[in-house]
């Protein structure tokens, strides 16, 4: 997999958070995971078809998500309910929307599919022959890591 | 000092309809917020756009206004912009999407939608949006 794949999902991560939840962030250091699982609480996984073929997972322990949904709804969510997966799923789709739309203008041409969630019980992510670069992002609302795997046709 | 008129309602005091074809809950909350504030009404919401299409028929022709998302399971936001215009070449259609590839904005203009947004959302960018929408002006 191409490094310059995930720098446009790093600064849409980026961009996307600290405008959406008014908050700084800080990126940390990339590194290369040989089986492209997640391995927090929650994961949002946005799948990428076209000219490269792959998917984006934000992955987050719990306490995260609901900081981060509790403050993109203005009101405190203590469970991790339906309002909770819809927000936080959002959440994944404007990073990736954004960064597919970066990729467009360096000429990668493809498109995202609805995102889907996955919690701890249902963890099982079948694309394990997939090499993941994984970008730590760090924020006052947690810690959210970015796992891209993507690969040519 | 005039109080200022909601932009939701028209000039003889009913509310313009809106309904909103979005697959997430959020995004649909969110912009109920944002309408209701300037007195729009929610005609229907729609999770996807088999079941927005579907929606659309039943309520035309009192709706005035269709949010649409274009990343959705069944059938995407492209596919029933065009489906809604061949049901009714009138129809006013705002895009709201994350994606903004300048293809994709090009095609949605061109199939027939009046406008077109990138998420996240800001509240004063979906009034303008939709203000110059109902008024027939393209931004
Ligand atoms: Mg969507």
């Amino acid at each position: 997999m191409r490094v310059e794949y995930i720098n446009p999902f790093v600064e849409s991560s980026v961009s996307v958070i600290s405008e959406v939840l008014g908050i700084d962030v800080e990126r940390k250091e990339i590194s290369l995971r040989s089986k492209a699982v997640p391995v927090l609480d929650i994961a949002v996984i946005v799948g990428l078809v076209g000219q490269v073929e792959g998917r984006v997972i934000f992955d987050m322990d719990k306490k995260t998500v609901l900081n981060i949904v509790s403050k993109m709804n203005e009101e405190e969510i203590s469970d991790f309910d339906e309002l909770a997966k819809a927000t936080i799923t959002e959440l994944g789709n404007m990073i990736t929307g954004r960064a597919v739309t970066k990729l467009s203008e360096m000429g990668y041409k493809f498109d995202v599919t609805p995102p889907a969630i996955f919690t701890g019980n249902n963890m099982q992510i079948s694309d394990v022959k997939m090499e993941a670069l994984v970008v730590p992002i760090e924020t006052s609302l947690g810690r959210i890591e970015i796992n891209v795997a993507l690969r040519e046709k | 000092m005039d109080k200022k008129v909601p932009i939701g309602l028209k000039d003889d005091g009913t509310k313009y309809k809106v309904l909103i074809i979005d697959d997430s809950s959020f995004v649909i909350k969110q912009l109920t917020q944002i309408l209701l504030s300037e007195s729009f009404e929610i005609i229907d919401t729609a999770a996807d756009g088999d079941i927005g299409l579907e929606k659309y028929k039943e309520h035309h022709p009192k709706i005035d206004l269709i949010t649409l998302d274009i990343t959705m399971p069944n059938q995407d936001g492209l596919t029933t912009l065009e489906k809604i215009i061949e049901y009714n070449k009138d129809a006013k259609v705002i895009m709201i999407s994350a994606l903004g590839k300048e293809d994709l904005v090009k095609k949605a203009l061109m199939i027939g939608a009046k406008n077109y947004i990138i998420k996240p959302l800001d509240r004063a960018k979906v009034l303008d949006r939709i203000h110059s929408a109902i008024i027939g002006v393209n931004k």
